[in-house]
């Protein structure tokens, strides 16, 4: 553009005919671009982010599916909340259910990702053996657990008597109802956990630890300032897909305990259910799903902060 | 950040999904246009009958069909769990069957009347195509009827009597089944024993059993003014020696019906109260069975009833063929085969002389327990919530061990306030 004395009036001409060609193209392109995006746009639109909005409008209201007039009762939903003993209860429950699988998880995936890094026909087979229970449906597992637990005719109780022990009612005691349903829980998910763990320390550049361990680092301080550190986006991403999944859960408790004994496992999502489809208080339901939302959002962010995730290293 | 939007995002939307998304999840439409002369009509028919009791219903609805060639009734079976989440929706937007069985529990419809969902059954009398509702089991009709219209009509009415494994009362050396609720708790002690229970009790997601035990003590849960008489002396009586027996370990505790069941079923427990639909995989796991009524308590006879209501969308656009299926359904030749198929007492009060039914064994002992049977908690308000809030918590903690009279105290508190007593 540093042209000729007479170029500038001439650029002044060409200048926007080009921007213009150039935004043009930029359309044609970005039209591509959103005519491949619009079906996936359009689904999400009317499956996850009306319904959202739809959700939050519920919780405004006493809601009853169908009534040709709502009642409007502004914040009363989430004012009864935080009356509400059982949901207190079903908070806690859930938080309990939440730290304590999302650690055990990370715990124990970190431990077998470890131990079974060698590409031996051993460790591999062992691998999918962990990872065996990520694949089948979590109620599919719920009562397979529920089966076997059964203090009466279950195999776990059956191995008991013929060692002499009495059977325990794992699912029917309040105080070992929820420990157990974390167990299974953990038991399914901790494969899931080894394969991306797995996949993060497979990631790790060999000269790391080249160098560290000419700087005289060993084992421990190996897996400190060298593994640890270079996982953390990969444990970031478990972390907080298990987090998620974690504060979410429902389907493992509805099937094996439904909630109860004495609402010990009864966890958010659980009581949402109960609110919203037994006892048919949709409005209710929604605000359980809100403040389970912001927990939710809060936790992640936590997490993102926790972990450094936007620092620069 | 856009993970954690996303991640954020997917979880409302599973939530929200849940709620809200059950507003396009209607079934199918009943049919495009209005009956004329000649033209087949199509109803469908919603019903959580997954269990053994499902051919039972299955033939019912082939018969109907085959002696009404204008008529034509498609039934879908499917768990109630599922029409709890979609019949609301489907109904109340003028969608979804044309008859429906909304729950197993009669109190459900109170829920569906707030929506104007249901029809008032009006075509009724003693006519061809009429339901009779006066020949029908009372209790039912009573529980069906809101200031004065009839919402639906019993699918079933069941009766819970006292199942008892034949082999295990031999090898404990009793002879009969217990008379009186003296010899039923001494005779569940005496069965306990070598990893058997005398009595196989549940406590949550079952029909309830222990509202029985508090009856036969002459003992109740709410009055006539739906108000928690769990505190009385007799209540606290009943409810410490029935707990103590699940202390004790002459019974389990903490099952749910299912539990329950299979406790029976694996010839763990000597005894259970169960109904009619539990007796065919009894036998077929191979339990000497015995069906028994239940024992006499304090004040006479006494069972409990369930009844499963059978409404009519009021959207529908063929009221009067619906009712006419109503009608055929509670009539005396459907109710006839429908008991012998599936061993329930007849819904009507009128079949009690009939020879076939008197010969089958299985109906006539559920039938004969009709006079004496109650409901639970027939037509108190928020009765979903007293049963899960209330009750099942209350019978859990106290077979646990906690204080009887502590316990009555605060769930008298909560029943009270769930019913809008006002004593």
């Amino acid at each position: 553009m540093t042209a000729s004395p007479v170029g500038a009036p001439v650029e002044t001409r060409v200048a926007p005919r080009r921007r213009l060609h150039g935004a043009r193209r930029a359309w044609l392109r970005d039209r591509a671009a959103w005519l491949f995006a619009a079906p996936s746009l359009l689904i999400i639109a009317v499956f996850i982010i009306w319904p959202i909005v739809q959700s939050f409008r519920y919780s405004l209201y006493d809601w009853t599916v169908g009534a040709s007039e709502q009642q409007w009762v502004g914040l009363d939903n989430y004012v009864q909340l935080l009356h509400d003993d059982l949901f207190w209860n079903s908070l806690w429950v859930t938080l309990v259910f939440a730290v304590l699988s999302v650690s055990l998880q990370l715990v124990l995936g970190y431990a077998a990702a470890s131990a079974l890094q060698a590409e031996t026909w051993l460790a591999k087979a062992v691998r999918s053996v962990y990872f065996f229970p990520t694949i089948v449906a979590l109620a599919t597992i719920g009562m397979v657990w529920r089966f076997l637990l059964d203090p009466s005719i279950g195999l776990v109780a059956g191995i008991t008597k013929t060692f002499g022990g009495t059977p325990i009612g794992w699912l029917q005691d309040p105080d070992l109802a929820l420990p157990t349903v974390i167990f299974v829980n953990v038991w399914k998910n901790v494969g899931f956990t080894m394969v991306i763990l797995l996949a993060g320390l497979k990631g790790i550049p060999g000269h790391l630890y080249e160098a560290a361990r000419i700087d005289g680092a060993d084992g421990f301080r190996l897996t400190r300032h060298v593994t640890l550190p270079s996982l953390r986006p990969t444990l970031l991403l478990a972390g907080m897909m298990l987090t998620i999944n974690s504060l979410q859960v429902f389907d493992l408790v509805y099937v094996m305990t439904t909630g109860g004994p004495l609402n010990r496992t009864d966890t958010l999502v659980n009581m949402l259910y109960r609110e919203g489809f037994q006892y048919f208080n949709q409005g209710y339901a929604s605000a359980i799903a809100w403040v389970l939302f912001l927990i939710i959002l809060g936790a992640s962010a936590l997490q993102l902060r926790l972990m450094r995730y936007n620092d620069v290293d | 950040m856009r993970t954690r939007f996303v991640a954020a995002a997917a979880v409302t939307a599973a939530t929200a999904l849940a709620l809200g998304g059950c507003a396009g999840a209607a079934g199918q439409p009943s049919g495009a246009t209005g009956p004329s002369a000649g033209e087949k009509v199509q109803l469908t028919l919603w019903t959580g009958f997954t269990g053994g009791d499902r051919p039972a219903y299955e033939g019912l609805v082939k018969a109907f069909n085959e002696s009404h060639p204008n008529i034509q009734v498609t039934m879908e079976v499917q768990p109630w769990d599922t029409i709890a989440q979609k019949l609301p929706a489907a109904w109340a937007t003028g969608q979804g069957p044309d008859l429906a069985t909304p729950n197993f529990d009669p109190n459900i419809l109170a829920q569906y009347l707030k929506t104007n969902s249901l029809l008032p059954i009006t075509k009724t009398g003693t006519g061809e195509g009429q339901v009779d509702s006066d020949h029908l089991a009372p209790a039912a009709i009573k529980a069906f009827t809101q200031d004065g219209k009839l919402y639906a009509v019993p699918a079933n009415v069941a009766t819970l009597q006292l199942y008892y494994n034949k082999k295990l009362f031999e090898k404990a050396g009793i002879a009969n089944p217990p008379a009186t609720v003296d010899e039923f708790r001494a005779d569940a002690q005496k069965l306990t024993g070598n990893g058997v229970y005398g009595l196989s009790l549940a406590d949550h997601e079952t029909i309830q059993m222990w509202p029985i035990l508090q009856w036969l003590d002459g003992s109740d849960i709410v009055d006539a003014s739906n108000c928690s008489v769990l505190n009385t002396p007799e209540a606290i009586q009943s409810l410490s020696v029935w707990s103590k027996l699940v202390i004790d370990k002459n019974a389990p505790a903490g099952l749910s019906g299912a539990e329950s069941d299979s406790l029976f079923s694996a010839g763990k427990a000597a005894m259970q109260l169960n109904g009619p639909w539990a007796a065919a995989g009894y036998k077929d796991a191979g339990i000497d069975l015995g069906v028994a009524a239940v024992p006499t308590g304090a004040n006479g006879a006494v069972t409990l009833a369930s009844t499963v209501p059978l409404s009519v969308s009021a959207k529908t656009k063929y009221p009067d063929q619906a009712q006419e299926f109503l009608a055929w359904w509670t009539g005396k030749e459907a109710q006839k085969q429908f008991a012998l198929a599936s061993g329930f007492p007849p819904v009507r009060t009128d079949l009690g002389d009939d020879p076939q039914l008197k010969a089958n064994d299985v109906v006539a002992k559920f039938a004969a327990a009709l006079p004496s049977a109650r409901l639970y908690l027939p037509g108190v308000p928020n009765a979903t919530k007293v049963d899960a809030e209330v009750y099942v918590p209350l019978i859990g903690q106290i077979t646990r061990g906690a204080d009887v009279t502590k316990s009555v105290t605060d769930a008298t508190a909560k029943l009270n306030q769930l019913t809008g007593c006002s004593k």
